[in-house]
């Protein structure tokens, strides 16, 4: 039901789209460039903080409840906390919630924001430009199967194997067109397509192919593309 | 006129159903139980005397802790089954009713000794209240902030204000979630309209390799390091040494 009602509210703009293409099929093949660029995600490992008024109505309901409730004794409530024979040990400090990467401001580690997610970004030389800048992992499309495997092999080249991410889907999740500037460039124009792809069991990558790295929350990621933020603002949710 | 002629022959019928299916059982007229010669033999102890003499010995044996021990837990037990809540919920004919019993004198046992609990225990209810186990409850965790949450009385008006807030800000949250992913699917279709056909084709192929099993839920406090191969330990040596 849902898919129909968004394929005809996207009607009229998908038709426009294809017109487009249809006009340029010939000129889109030799003109621009594809590039498949991946946003890597670590998915929030704790979750995340309560409101105070939600708090305070599930507290309420509570102690309301609770007025109503018979008291048992101590001692029948207690029995919950007996500890099987085969357990030893499990009682535990909770870890804190803010690490001491949070503390340290330490981008590179993936033991920052806990109850965010983290997205991962390079600084190097990336296509279409001559100095090093901050941008995703990216590749430029040349003549694998599909978009979906250039950005795999992008990762890859990156990250160094792609046991411990999981690429969401076959299709991008989003789209740029990057128009080469007056003055020096004479690349042509790149579409930039976005994959997403996540974080599995691993705490700790080694990130190649660059100068330097870091693991960005949203907010941070949008400082470090100013012109380009309202776009991935919406791409991204959190 | 027919019914009663029908009746009639159904009686006849329904009696000699009962006489075929019911000749190889019989049973009893009072009790329902099976009838017959060997079920129960006269003279012989009844089986459940039998468990209470059991008691009676056991006890008598191991006299000095047997009593003790089946007083404490018999204790738990009476405790239990006699719990009481702090604050009687009564409909208000009740509370009509207790309150003119109250004016001739006369109070109940149970409202007696609720008046006697509120005595006792005022302001075990004070806020912030602890839910849930000691070390692991929400506040002590850091989830939510102990001076943002907003004053309240346990009271029905700051009740339904407090549900109207929550109800507010989940539904806002809500919405805007539901928008965020609708953009989200926005964004992609354009995406794919975006992308030249044969890579379209290939994007719009729906990926069913199964979801990786090992990707981890958020969870209440981070994970920690060394926890598992600690526990595993433990649980080594201790087996060892039951065995040695």
């Amino acid at each position: 039901m849902q898919g129909t009602t968004s394929y005809s509210k996207l009607g009229r703009p998908l038709l426009r789209a294809v017109r487009w293409f249809s006009t340029s099929a010939s000129k889109s093949g030799s003109d621009e460039k594809l590039v498949a660029s991946v946003l890597f995600e670590r998915l929030p490992v704790v979750i995340p903080k309560i409101d105070p008024v939600v708090y305070a109505f599930q507290e309420f309901s509570f102690r309301w409840r609770q007025q109503y409730r018979r008291e048992y004794p101590e001692a029948f409530l207690k029995k919950a906390d007996a500890r099987g024979k085969g357990d030893y040990q499990i009682d535990f400090i909770p870890a804190p919630r803010i690490t001491e990467a949070d503390n340290n401001n330490d981008k590179r580690s993936l033991q920052r924001a806990l109850d965010r997610r983290l997205y991962l970004l390079l600084f190097g030389t990336a296509y279409g430009s001559k100095e090093p800048v901050w941008h995703f992992p990216e590749k430029v499309y040349e003549s694998e199967q599909t978009l979906r495997k250039c950005a795999e092999s992008a990762l890859e080249s990156v990250i160094g194997d792609l046991s411990h991410t999981y690429f969401v889907g076959n299709a991008p999740m989003g789209h740029m067109i990057v128009r080469p500037s007056n003055n020096d460039q004479v690349n042509p124009s790149l579409m930039r397509f976005f994959f997403k792809s996540q974080v599995i069991a691993a705490n700790k990558f080694n990130v190649g192919r660059c100068e330097d790295y870091a693991w960005v929350t949203k907010d941070e990621l949008l400082e470090y593309f100013p012109e380009q933020a309202e776009y991935l603002s919406k791409m991204i949710i959190s | 006129m027919m019914r009663s002629t029908l009746i009639e022959k159904l009686k006849p019928l329904n009696s000699s159903l009962d006489s075929l299916s019911y000749q190889f059982l019989q049973r009893c007229s009072v009790s329902g139980t099976a009838k017959g010669k060997g079920k129960i033999k006269a003279g012989q102890p009844l089986k459940r005397s039998k468990v209470t003499t059991k008691k009676g010995s056991a006890s008598d044996s191991a006299q000095k802790e047997g009593p003790r021990r089946r007083s404490e837990f018999d204790e738990m037990v009476d405790q239990c089954l006699t719990a009481t809540p702090p604050l009687r919920f009564l409909k208000p004919k009740e509370k009509a009713r207790e309150a003119e019993r109250e004016k001739m004198g006369l109070i109940s046992k149970a409202n007696e000794q609720a008046k006697l609990k509120l005595k006792k225990k005022k302001d075990e209810f004070a806020s912030p209240f602890i839910m849930g186990t000691p070390g692991m409850d929400l506040i002590s965790l850091g989830l939510v902030d102990a001076d943002k949450i907003p004053k309240y009385e346990l009271t029905v008006e700051d009740g339904r204000r407090l549900a109207k807030e929550y109800s507010r800000v989940l539904m806002r949250k809500h919405r805007a979630r539901q928008a965020a992913e609708s953009t989200l699917l926005r964004l992609k279709k354009e995406a794919i309209e975006a992308l030249p056909e044969d890579l379209k084709a290939a994007a719009l192929v729906p990926d069913l390799t199964p979801f990786p099993v090992n990707r981890f839920m958020a969870t209440l406090t981070p994970p920690i390091e060394g926890y598992i191969e600690k526990i595993n330990e433990a649980a080594r040596k201790s087996a060892a040494k039951e065995k040695a």
